[in-house]
């Protein structure tokens, strides 16, 4: 992994960073460099440590080995002042249902200690940013899922971070939701601030991140921009043949030349190839009879797909 | 990069471990404003139920128990009718039971199902800070509840003095403050709330009728009186019925140094133990 330093200032640093849970390793000696101004993306399924990550960040999980700065700080020995420059925002809801959608905003600014009068203008400001004006008054509860997301993030914000982070922000969201979140993230982010976010959400990462690592059990295995890691670890076009009844009786002689590789899944044969209609019609010259097919440019997925063996939402 | 790259965590001196445990002078007062925002709404209703039912008893027991206990009153309560001994007493085992109680459901809450707590330790709050603002706020409601009760002693004439109602409620919220403190603790390890049954069924309710609030301690066996004097209520109530006869107070301060250290005690630990909960 290529660990020099770019002129960019890195606002996060970790070298080595290792979280274990007695036996089990959780975050297995990752490096990664978070720049200032950047949208940066931890991309991982389920258990890959991400969540774990983001928490020795804010400092709320100390760290078993290794070497982590925020702002050039420890968070070990400064975690009150890096807190009170980060927006956080949680992976499961942490709103309190017995205060209005407002007073959210007013209550948690406090707790940074800052003045009333600076949080109730921004308080104001962000319900606007975040289109929840005219729900200021509302108590929390009736909420729909997006609105008490787009909330938990204004929260976040209401102490003008350096940096934002997001753990897994539009998980459980219908796709209307997510895009007015994702417009949200992108305004935000050409604000000037920083977004750093967790996702297992392929085209979430694509869409949003400047620079991301794809974490998986425990360890990053590739770093890059997105186009980076397509154009590194996937071939330009995919071909998808489907079989319903299985692909386990496919001999790897008849899979081996249609494409540059193939993946094996449990229904799907996924082959990268240059041209998807020209490994189409060789697949058929090799005696496959799929049930479906679908010829489409590379993607995120098939990076984890290459990296790992394994299909993100397997 | 190789495993004997990276570096081992630096272990925290014994300066910086202490000093991650002591609360922030000022910050506590936020997570205190926090809870008052919550409650505005249904102070009164909260507070008022709380007291409104140890009146109740007061009432019944006082006219009931004081025709059964008939002319022996005076031999157990020194001369005073059966209500004026026991109408301060209940007030301090009420506080009790508040504190209790709202350091129970309401601190669990706060971890397992609104979860706030989890977004309030990634402010520059520390856990102490949170576990310091939130008990001070148990002893605010009890000293407001207190406050309520020690109106209708003065009202209904069996509290005598205003100083000494004043002090009535300074006692009490010590009361308070010496359960909540410990049953925080007890609930910031819980998962579940089944816990609290046990604490309430087998200690708070209990610890009423050991504590001397209906017949003196005295009348206990001797280990029982022991153990009595171990808990908090028995200092309260001894306290509150010294002030509201304004008789002598025998050994007042141990009464209030024991108060006082499960209170600090209980803060303590609740502090350790939430920390350890909130940052693994
Ligand atoms: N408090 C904890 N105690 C024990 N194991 C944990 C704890 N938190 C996370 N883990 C384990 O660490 C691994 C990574 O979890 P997590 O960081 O939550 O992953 P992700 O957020 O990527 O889904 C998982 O195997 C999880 O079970
Ligand atoms: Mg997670």
């Amino acid at each position: 992994m290529n660990l020099s330093t770019s002129n960019a200032t890195a606002l996060i640093r970790a070298r080595g960073l290792t979280k274990t849970f007695g036996e089990r390793t959780a975050v297995d000696a990752i490096n990664f460099d978070v720049r200032d101004g950047e949208f940066f993306g931890f991309l991982g399924p389920n258990g890959a440590g991400k969540t774990t990550t983001m928490r020795m960040i804010a400092g709320v999980s100390p760290r078993t080995a290794g070497t982590l700065e925020i702002f050039g700080n420890d968070p070990d020995t400064d975690g009150p002042r890096i807190r009170g420059q980060l927006g956080v925002v949680h992976q499961q809801e942490t709103l309190d249902q017995e205060l209005t959608v407002r007073e959210n905003l007013l209550i948690f600014g406090r707790f940074f200690g800052i003045e009333r009068k600076e949080i109730a203008e921004r308080a104001d400001q962000l319900l606007e940013l975040f289109q929840l004006s005219d729900r200021a008054k509302d108590q929390v509860e009736p909420l729909s899922g997006g609105m008490k997301r787009r909330l938990s993030i204004a929260r976040s914000l209401i102490n003008a971070p350096r940096v934002l982070m997001l753990d897994e922000p539009t998980t459980g969201l219908d796709p209307q939701a997510r895009h007015l979140l994702w417009d949200a993230l992108q305004r935000l982010k050409r604000s000037g601030t920083t977004i750093v976010l967790t996702t297992h959400y392929m085209d979430e990462a694509e869409q949003l991140c400047d620079r991301l690592v794809v974490m998986d059990q425990a360890k990053i295995v590739a770093e890059g921009s997105p186009r980076q890691l397509i154009e590194e670890h996937a071939s330009r076009e995919v071909l998808e043949l489907r079989f319903p009844e299985g692909t386990s009786r496919i001999s790897k002689e008849t899979l081996d030349g249609i494409g540059d590789r193939y993946e094996r899944l449990a229904e799907r044969v996924i082959i990268g190839c240059e041209n998807g209609e020209a490994a189409h019609a060789r697949a058929l010259e090799h005696g496959l009879t799929p049930e479906s097919w679908l010829v489409r440019r590379s993607g995120l997925e098939d990076v984890f797909l290459r990296l790992t063996g394994r299909s993100l939402d397997e | 990069m190789s495993a004997a790259q990276i570096a081992p965590r630096r272990s925290r001196g014994l300066f910086s471990t202490i000093g991650a445990y002591l609360p922030h002078p000022t910050r506590w007062r936020h997570v205190f404003g926090y809870m008052v925002a919550v409650y505005r709404r249904e102070w009164i209703g909260s507070v008022f139920s709380g007291f409104i039912e140890p009146l109740v008893v007061l009432a019944g027991l006082g006219i009931g128990l004081g025709v059964l206990v008939g002319d022996r009153a005076a031999e157990i309560t020194g001369g005073v009718s059966y209500v004026t001994y026991i109408a301060p007493a209940l007030m301090a085992s009420q506080a009790m039971q508040f504190g209790a109680g709202e350091a129970a459901w309401p601190i669990l809450g706060r971890i397992m199902w609104v979860r706030i707590y989890h977004a309030m330790v990634a402010t520059p709050l520390k856990p102490t800070d949170i576990i310091v603002g939130a008990i001070l706020f148990m002893g605010g409601k009890v000293a407001f509840a207190a406050a309520f009760f020690a109106g209708v002693l003065l009202v209904a004439g069996i509290a005598t003095s205003p100083l000494g109602a004043l002090a009535m409620i300074g006692v009490s919220t010590l009361t308070g403050l010496a359960f909540a403190a410990p049953v925080t603790a007890f609930s910031v390890t819980q998962k579940t709330d089944q816990g609290f049954a046990i604490i309430f069924r087998l200690i708070i309710t209990p610890l009423t009728f050991f504590s001397g609030t209906y017949f003196p301690i005295e009348s206990l066996p001797g280990w029982a009186q022991l153990l009595s004097w171990c808990t908090p209520l028995a200092h309260g109530v001894a306290l509150a019925r010294g002030l509201a006869l304004g008789t002598e107070i025998p050994n007042a301060a141990t009464h209030v140094a024991v108060l006082a250290a499960w209170t600090i005690g209980g803060t303590v630990i609740a502090s350790i133990l939430f920390r350890r909960r909130m940052l693994k």
